[in-house]
């Protein structure tokens, strides 16, 4: 069994880097790159100027990552310093610079072209999908370390490990030179111990959450800092809701920073008030989870102890309601209901998610479609079994209804759905898409939707990869969950059989 | 009281032998019959039968174009209250609500059995195989994986590209990965009595594997079949509803009930009727699809028959 998970494990890793490739290629390939422009404003603006609008659609497509572009100006400008004199010569297409510049890239394999008003020279090129998918994963994992840090404009940063505290009292490992300034600390957040050691990184985010890093648009906490009493390193006291653990180097120093750091490690996440993105959803799918699994499964098992009773019916009406009215129309009915009987607010941001009076309606609304599945499935399987001969048998041994129930039919029912429960832990993290819409909930439902709409490549390209993982992982532990609690399967190839 | 008065001799009569012998037993026989038995069946069917028959004809008669709108410039027949001329009343543009809802419920239902069809039959076909075979499961569960994980909206997106909008585009975007679905789905189920006492016997007697898929396997799962069938049909006009609302549905030229709904979601308090009629036909067609798919599973199990 463990030689089989182990290879498992393996060949779902495989298939990992087969779902990036493919998407890789759909994004990347198959996605026309002049529909980005179609709602852009400072796109049509440009219309009368030929040379700035090429100029602007060719760095937009290199800052979503479609190629690598080079212009006259900024190499005029690395050679000479901006705005120089030297520089305002060089970038006439006429000048020995515009050659070099076209020699060089030529050579590099770059497409050379030319501006349609002043003649000047551009080059860019098409990064192919292989390398970008090579080198997708190779920054995806990073690890810190004394030399990580190389600033020309500090050369005398020290370099090393040390043992220490950070401001708010925790131990730490603290390093110079590492991009993170602690390597492992203590604070009172969850999970208590940290690392920065190895970071994940899948780029910035672009052009919604501009420059932003990906993980921390999904896992950094949203709206107003929680303020605390601290002193700093430098002795001053203030207000601030730093979390020391997390600051970076960051190269040049405003006197804001200079107050509160001895170092350059300034650039700092803070604490906010409200949960982060995944947060928010995982809290959300799970409550909705529990709250549908507690429900769903013993009435659908009522159910199917009362075919054909009160009960039976009943929970069959609420059933085909939800499978028959489209989901859109039930959660503004029961929204409606919720404010008006029991005066919920009906968006979320209305009382925040400090007040656990704003999670109610979202988390029924939620539930409603899987505590209706649940019970359909649960009621089928449990019927299926009732006519079964184990159950028979067990009737004319003498066993009343509520041991055969207890005892046999829900044991051998619960199996199909106990495969289904590490996919629906796996849904709580990506999100309900029409559930936060309809009650603003800041969650994950919108973000891979968004994303695609808004060509953020990176972003779509990283929630692709997360959500792949977790479902990858969570058919693989359905599977092992199944073969547990029913010991007649068996996944392997036994010996002697074929 | 002795033997003689509690015994009486019984005469032999070959016509009560007749009587009490096994019927003569034909599968789907039983299953219509038991099928038709509830009245109740028997008027749902033939509601459902009625409505998709109306869907389809009512249509044709009234020729409904959602580009063409002759009464755009004449204020007074917008948004028009239910009325003997607009059985119910008239939409933003002046447009019969009637023939707009019939029209939308015509594509709708073509859609989603179209599709249900398909995903079902490549589904099953697949599933059945895939959770039989423990050498395949390996390669099949990769494929799943990869399949299954492809963002649903960018392929959706990347197929309109290519295809445009339209019948043709919005169905083969509903039917290319999520026949993974159903195929996972019967490979649970497969797996679950693929080892049970009973085929592992026929698998002792020499069984071969076709056979046990078709006459061992396939047969015990009708009933769960039947069930998930009747939740997928009204499930693939949700999806369309969920497309419209992406931009990516049926396009501009042809009328849905999701695109319907979705559209008159913002009348809900205005003018609450045009939220609601689409909505009731299309929880009127659900409804009916289930309850005729739910009581055919149950007349499936051969078990219900006697």
């Amino acid at each position: 069994m463990k030689g089989y998970i182990g290879k498992r494990l393996l060949r779902s890793v495989l298939s990992l880097i087969v779902i990036m490739t493919v998407v890789f290629v759909m994004v990347f390939s198959l996605v026309p790159r002049d529909n980005i422009f179609k709602n852009d404003d400072t796109f049509r603006k440009l219309s009368a100027k030929p040379d700035d609008k090429r100029d602007y659609v060719l760095r937009t497509w290199q800052n979503l990552g479609y190629l690598d572009y080079e212009n006259l100006n900024t190499y005029c400008a690395d050679l000479y310093g901006a705005g120089s004199e030297a520089t305002q010569a060089c970038v006439l297409s006429t000048s020995d610079e515009a050659k070099a510049f076209v020699e060089e890239y030529e050579k590099q394999g770059y497409t050379i072209d030319y501006l349609t008003v002043s003649g000047q020279p551009y080059a860019y090129k098409d990064l192919p999908v292989i390398s970008r998918l090579f080198s997708w994963f190779a920054n995806m994992i990073r690890i810190d370390h004394p030399w990580a840090i190389q600033d020309e404009t500090n050369p005398d940063l020290p370099r090393g490990i040390s043992l220490g505290t950070t401001p708010t009292g925790g131990p730490a490992i603290k390093c110079s030179g590492c991009v993170y300034k602690y390597q492992l600390y203590t604070d009172s957040r969850f999970p208590f111990i940290h690392q920065n050691f190895i970071t994940l990184n899948f780029g910035t985010s672009y052009p919604t959450y501009r420059g932003i890093a990906i993980l921390d648009v999904i896992f950094d906490t949203q709206g107003k800092d929680v303020k605390r009493e601290v002193t700093f390193e430098t002795g001053q006291t203030g207000e601030t809701g730093i979390i020391f653990g997390t600051c970076q180097y960051k190269s040049t120093l405003d006197r804001l920073d200079r107050n509160k750091f001895v170092d350059n490690y300034a650039s700092c996440m803070t604490q906010k008030a409200t949960p982060s993105m995944v947060g928010i959803s995982f809290i959300m799918g799970i409550l909705a989870m529990i709250l549908s699994y507690g429900i769903g499964l013993p009435v659908g098992l009522a159910m199917a102890r009362n075919k054909d009773g009160i009960i039976d019916k009943l929970g069959m009406v609420y059933i085909i309601f939800i499978i028959a009215v489209p989901s859109l129309a039930y959660i503004y009915i029961f929204r409606y209901m919720g404010s008006s009987l029991f005066g919920l607010p009906i968006v979320f941001p209305t009382l925040g998610p400090e007040n656990w009076r704003s999670w109610v309606l979202p988390v029924i609304s939620l539930a409603l479609p899987s505590i209706s599945s649940l019970m359909l499935w649960m009621r089928r399987y449990a019927v299926d079994q009732m006519n079964s001969d184990y159950v028979k048998f067990a009737k004319s041994k003498g066993l009343n209804q509520g041991e055969i129930f207890r005892n046999h039919i829900l044991k051998n029912a619960i199996i199909p759905i106990a495969h289904g429960i590490p996919a629906s832990l796996a849904g709580c993290i990506t999100g309900a898409i029409i559930t936060e819409a309809i009650y603003s909930v800041g969650g994950m439902g919108k973000m891979l939707p968004d994303a695609i709409k808004q060509y953020n490549n990176s972003m779509v390209l990283a929630l692709t990869f997360m959500f792949a993982g977790i479902s990858v992982v969570s058919v693989l532990l359905g599977d092992i969950i199944l073969i547990w609690i029913d010991p007649r399967i068996s996944l392997t190839e036994k010996e002697g059989r074929s | 009281m002795n033997e003689n008065e509690l015994f009486e001799f019984a005469d032999f009569d070959e016509t009560k032998s007749e009587h009490i012998a096994a019927p003569r037993y034909s599968y789907w026989g039983s299953v219509w019959k038991t099928f038709f038995r509830d009245r109740f069946t028997v008027f749902v069917s033939i509601l459902l039968l009625f409505l998709i028959c109306f869907a389809m004809i009512q249509p044709m008669i009234s020729g409904y174009d959602p580009l063409v709108a002759p009464n755009v410039n004449n204020p007074s027949m917008r948004l028009q209250a239910p009325s003997a001329q607009y059985i119910f009343g008239t939409d933003n543009v002046g447009n019969s609500v009637f023939d707009a809802v019939w029209a939308g419920t015509r594509n709708s239902i073509i859609v989603s059995f179209v599709c249900t069809f398909i995903n079902m039959v490549i589904g099953i076909a697949v599933g059945a195989v895939w959770g039989f075979s423990k050498r395949l499961d390996r390669i099949m569960i990769e494929v799943y994986n990869v399949l299954s994980n492809i963002p649903y909206l960018l392929l959706a997106m990347i197929l309109q590209y290519i295809l445009g909008a339209g019948f043709k585009p919005l169905i083969i975007t509903m039917c290319c990965t999520d026949w993974i679905f159903v195929a996972y789905f019967i490979r649970t189920q497969v797996m679950i009595i693929r080892d049970r006492e009973y085929n592992l016997a026929s698998k002792c007697l020499g069984t071969s594997t076709g056979t046990m898929i078709t006459k061992n396997i396939l047969p015990y799962l009708i009933s769960v079949i039947m069930t998930y069938i009747s939740r997928t049909i009204p499930s693939y006009i949700s999806a369309e509803v969920f497309l419209s609302y992406m931009g990516l549905g049926l396009g501009a030229k042809n009328a849905s009930l999701g695109k319907l709904i979705s559209q008159y979601t913002s009348y809900m308090n205005s003018y609450p009727h045009m939220f609601w009629i689409p909505v009731f036909i299309l929880a009127l067609i659900s409804i009916s699809l289930y309850i005729v798919g739910q009581k055919l599973s149950d007349a499936a199990d051969p078990r219900t028959h006697m």
